[in-house]
């Protein structure tokens, strides 16, 4: 079997013939071409062919899952059989469900066609420019790929989505050197559908290497203080994320240890604060069509001015708590921006931190949070003085989200979000 | 797992590595009670990689088979080609290194989901049943099974399978002020299948009750002091030193890409007590906890040595890095799936024992912290790492005092290490977790409890 609706429509069969009472299948196929950069010269590239198929059938009130990448009908019956065991093997949880037919819809997103000599020319580029305009950095590793999937869902109620979609990835590792005296390693990430821009314009590149360069001067930071952290939207990202894994998640939730879980439609954040998951927005180069259960994605909002206006739970969750499932699964996180220009928000800081990555432990389930404020820089009267060294910063992720000082109006896209910077208060910043 | 690779590379002028893999996983996730997670997985693929002329080219394909293996070769030779004729680096060809052979004993029967489910519900029943108080629990069993077969144009035929399984547990409970925190612990595991170390629930009874008393300890802990201090690492921290603070900065791939092991080989970077060591296979006349026999390049697997009384005298390479730093390639170079390319990676690394009883070590603490349980690590090429810090005690006069909250530790690896004063006597080893660095990858991690100074957070 090669074709992918043939070999959905097979799996499918198998799974109710094997005995599911309820099933669903993934079926995708994928092709990767990847161009490497080791120790700042192109190394390798790399051609990988994917396939996959996922199987979830219910039986008895009972889930079992299995995924195989192999399209023969011998292997797709044995993966059948061995899921129906597996739910045998479960337990009867009445949560457990596959999505419902609401709409079917055929997507295709993104680039469909390749230009792989267009994407090495744009990575000699880019290895040029770097040497040229920020000649202390070291590009410690650069991934750029193109990649195609083609995938179906399909299930038992009559559920068949497809999603065709063809992109490009970036990632860039890079430290600054002079000498013996090197800076920490900082990295950024991007994906467009195009390549009609040089590598290096994309993202918040250019701001993260020059920053990099001027980290040769590091000293420390001139005393303990708790107060205001302005953090970049590559480190944002990261720190929104936290809270919002440690906060909405379904384990959370389900186990009952969410701080959150009878605060939906109350205040959890500063009012000046709107986070969206929005994989339909313009920005997303890739985003989402369908979410991970088989319904059509839908941009929504996690917490509008401040009210925390849904948990973004699949429906597995959402059934078993009560409430109900986030309408997609995308992460791709869109902050509502400030008014602010980002170079009036620095001269607002009497004292603070600059913050563009954050190098933690896991937090506490109640938020609590420390770790090392990596390619940082202090703020005094209003002016960026130097780079720190080795500099932590703890404090409590719902108390910050509560303490929103002001958010730039400016934000930075990367393909898969778009994010302010954020300026906090009530953050201990030690040395 | 059928031989469709044999005598393919025979004639080959480049070095050239085919390799065919399965992956077997299992995870079971039970959380307050509920089956949360009941999924497996198992694929696999044929992949070949090439070297020519200084340019690497790769590819893999899920299929395996005759046909697919010679079409995943030209796509590797295609790449390879691409590049070449593009950069024109003009290198020499790859040393050779001395073929290996590995033949695969008979595998055991495949494990039944249910005896996955029924432990961890039953232990997960046991807990439900002693502590009613907790705010949650979670019950985490994992199986992972990585079968090779590796050809290489040096002669290495290897048909090799590494499993590993292990169970884990989380429990979270309230503190007065209503405030959730969590500890988990990973009850018992390694290399081999679940019957091997799960055989009754009853033996870890006793680990799960004192993960509880010193969760309650928790419930009632403070933050410790933002700040330098003088610590006690515990072993399972002491190997998370060895692998983020040291190992990763001396993987030659990262001194090539401009890490502070490159302008400190044969200096000295830690006290004279430290003694680091990648093992591949055996430590100190035991097992390592994941051996490696064969790296993913066809190079026989042996010991790196990589600081002798507290100089740095060594990097971990694979065959092109040993070339540029003219050291002797010992099997490193590993890849995590049938699609992955081989990675200089670590393997067991460890930080040697030394003569001192922990005891002592606490007793020469007027205030400090001893550190017992830490959940991620990071590091930077700088050398500069962090460690979350899940569960620790203050020591007051050389006692253990209040339970601490969450928390982290950060330092500079090569300035941390020359505060190191006292190592205990006993190598501990975890394996249970990853390394990330592209791909994921199993490693082992072990040490001795460790005396030094580090920054530690607070509130």
């Amino acid at each position: 079997m090669t074709d992918l609706k043939e070999i959905a429509s097979y799996a499918l069969k198998a799974l109710k013939d094997a005995g599911a009472d309820d099933a669903q299948c993934v079926v995708a196929r994928g092709r990767t071409r990847e161009l490497t950069v080791d120790g700042g010269e192109i190394s390798l590239i790399r051609t990988l062919l994917e396939n996959q198929v996922s199987f979830k059938a219910i039986k008895d009130g009972k889930k079992g899952t299995i995924t195989i990448n192999q399209f023969g009908k011998e292997q797709i019956n044995q993966a059948a059989h061995d899921c129906i065991e597996a739910a045998n093997a479960g337990v009867v949880d009445d949560a457990v469900c596959i999505a419902q037919l609401t709409e079917n819809k055929d997507f295709v997103t993104g680039a469909q066609k390749e230009d792989a000599d267009g994407l090495f020319d744009r990575v000699k580029e880019y290895l040029q420019q770097v040497k040229t305009d920020y000649p202390k950095i070291i590009l410690e590793q650069v991934i750029a790929e193109y990649s195609e999937s083609d995938s179906i869902l399909i299930n038992s109620n009559g559920v068949c989505q497809r999603v065709k979609h063809g992109g490009y990835y970036f990632n860039s590792m890079f430290s600054a050197h002079e000498g013996e005296n090197a800076t920490s390693f900082n990295y950024c990430d991007a994906q467009f559908n195009d390549l009609s821009r040089p590598l290096l314009n994309i993202g918040m590149q250019r701001e993260l290497l020059l920053r990099s360069q001027m980290e040769l001067e590091a000293k420390r930071l001139p005393e303990k203080f708790t107060g205001k952290i302005l953090v970049a939207p590559i480190c944002l990202l990261d720190l929104i994320g936290m809270a919002l894994g440690n906060f909405i998640s379904d384990t959370s939730l389900i186990d009952g240890t969410s701080p959150w879980k009878n605060r939906l439609g109350s205040k959890v954040a500063d009012e000046k604060l709107t986070i969206s998951m929005s994989p339909l927005d313009e920005r997303m180069a890739g985003g989402e069509r369908i979410t991970n259960d088989g319904y059509i994605s839908e941009n929504y909002d996690i917490i509008k001015n401040g009210v925390l206006m849904d948990f973004g739970l699949s429906e597995y969750a959402a059934k078993k708590t009560g409430n109900k499932r986030g309408p997609n699964s995308s992460g791709c996180m869109v902050i509502a921006p400030g008014k602010t220009a980002l170079a009036d928000l620095i001269r607002s800081i009497d004292k603070g931190l600059l913050v563009y990555r954050f190098s933690g432990g896991q937090p506490a389930i109640n938020g609590d949070f420390s770790g090392v404020a990596k390619n940082s820089f202090y703020i005094e009267n209003g002016e960026i003085k130097h780079a720190v060294t080795e500099t932590m910063i703890s404090g409590n992720l719902s108390s910050m989200i509560n303490q929103v000082v002001a958010l730039s109006s400016e934000t930075v896209e990367d393909g898969a979000s778009s994010l302010p910077y954020a300026l906090f208060d009530g953050i201990t910043v030690s040395c | 797992m059928q031989d469709h690779i044999a005598s393919l590379l025979d004639g080959e002028s480049c070095h050239a590595e085919i390799r065919a893999q399965t992956t077997e996983e299992v995870k079971i996730s039970v959380v307050g009670g509920n089956l949360v997670a009941n999924a497996s997985s198992e694929t696999g693929g044929v992949c070949a990689r090439v070297y020519q002329n200084g340019s690497w080219g790769f590819a893999s394909c899920a299929d395996y088979n005759q046909e697919s293996v010679c079409s995943v070769l030209k796509e590797a030779k295609d790449n390879a080609a691409f590049l070449d004729n593009r950069l024109k680096k003009g290198k020499e060809g790859l040393p050779g290194t001395a073929p290996y052979h590995e033949k695969l004993e008979t595998l055991p029967p495949p494990i039944p989901r249910k005896c996955y489910i029924d432990f961890a519900m039953e232990l997960d029943g046991y807990i439900a049943k002693t502590y009613p108080k907790l705010t949650g629990r979670r019950v985490v069993a994992v199986a992972e099974k990585f079968e090779k077969l590796l050809y290489t144009t040096s002669g290495t035929q290897a048909h090799t399978v590494a499993p590993r399984v292990y169970v884990y547990v989380f429990l979270s409970a309230e503190t007065k002020d209503g405030e959730t925190l969590e500890l988990f612990e990973v009850l018992d595991g390694g290399h081999g299948y679940f019957p091997d170390y799960f055989t009754s629930t009853e033996k870890y009874y006793g680990i799960i009750d004192k993960l509880y008393h010193e969760l309650m300890d928790k419930t009632e802990g403070i933050f410790p002091q933002a700040g330098t201090a003088d610590v006690i690492l515990a072993p399972s921290l002491s190997g998370m030193l060895a692998h983020e603070a040291v190992g990763h900065t001396v993987e030659a791939d990262m001194v090539t890409g401009g890490s502070v092991a490159g302008y400190n080989l044969g200096k000295q970077v830690a006290s004279p007590l430290v003694n680091m060591v990648d093992f591949a296979h055996t430590a100190l006349g035991k097992p390592t906890p994941l051996p490696i026999l064969v790296d993913d390049e066809g190079t026989a697997c042996e010991d790196e040595v990589l600081i002798r009384d507290g100089i740095l005298v060594g990097y971990m390479n694979n065959l092109e890095s040993s070339v540029r730093y003219q050291m002797k390639p010992r099997g490193n170079a590993r890849a995590f799936a049938f699609s992955d390319e081989p990675l200089i990676r670590m393997r067991n690394t460890a930080i040697l024992p030394g003569k001192d009883k922990l005891e002592d070590m606490i007793a020469s603490i007027d205030n400090g912290y001893f550190l017992t349980r830490t959940g991620n690590g990071q590091a930077d090429t700088t050398g500069e790492f962090m460690f979350g810090i899940n569960m620790g005690y203050e020591i007051k006069n050389g006692k253990l005092g209040k339970a601490l909250r969450d928390t982290t530790i950060s330092g500079v690896a090569f300035d941390m290490l020359k505060t190191v004063t006292m190592l205990s006597d006993e190598l501990v080893w975890e394996s249970s977790g990853y390394c990330g660095k592209k791909q994921p990858m199993p490693v082992g991690i072990g040490g001795p409890a460790v005396k030094c100074k580090v920054s530690i957070g607070g509130q």
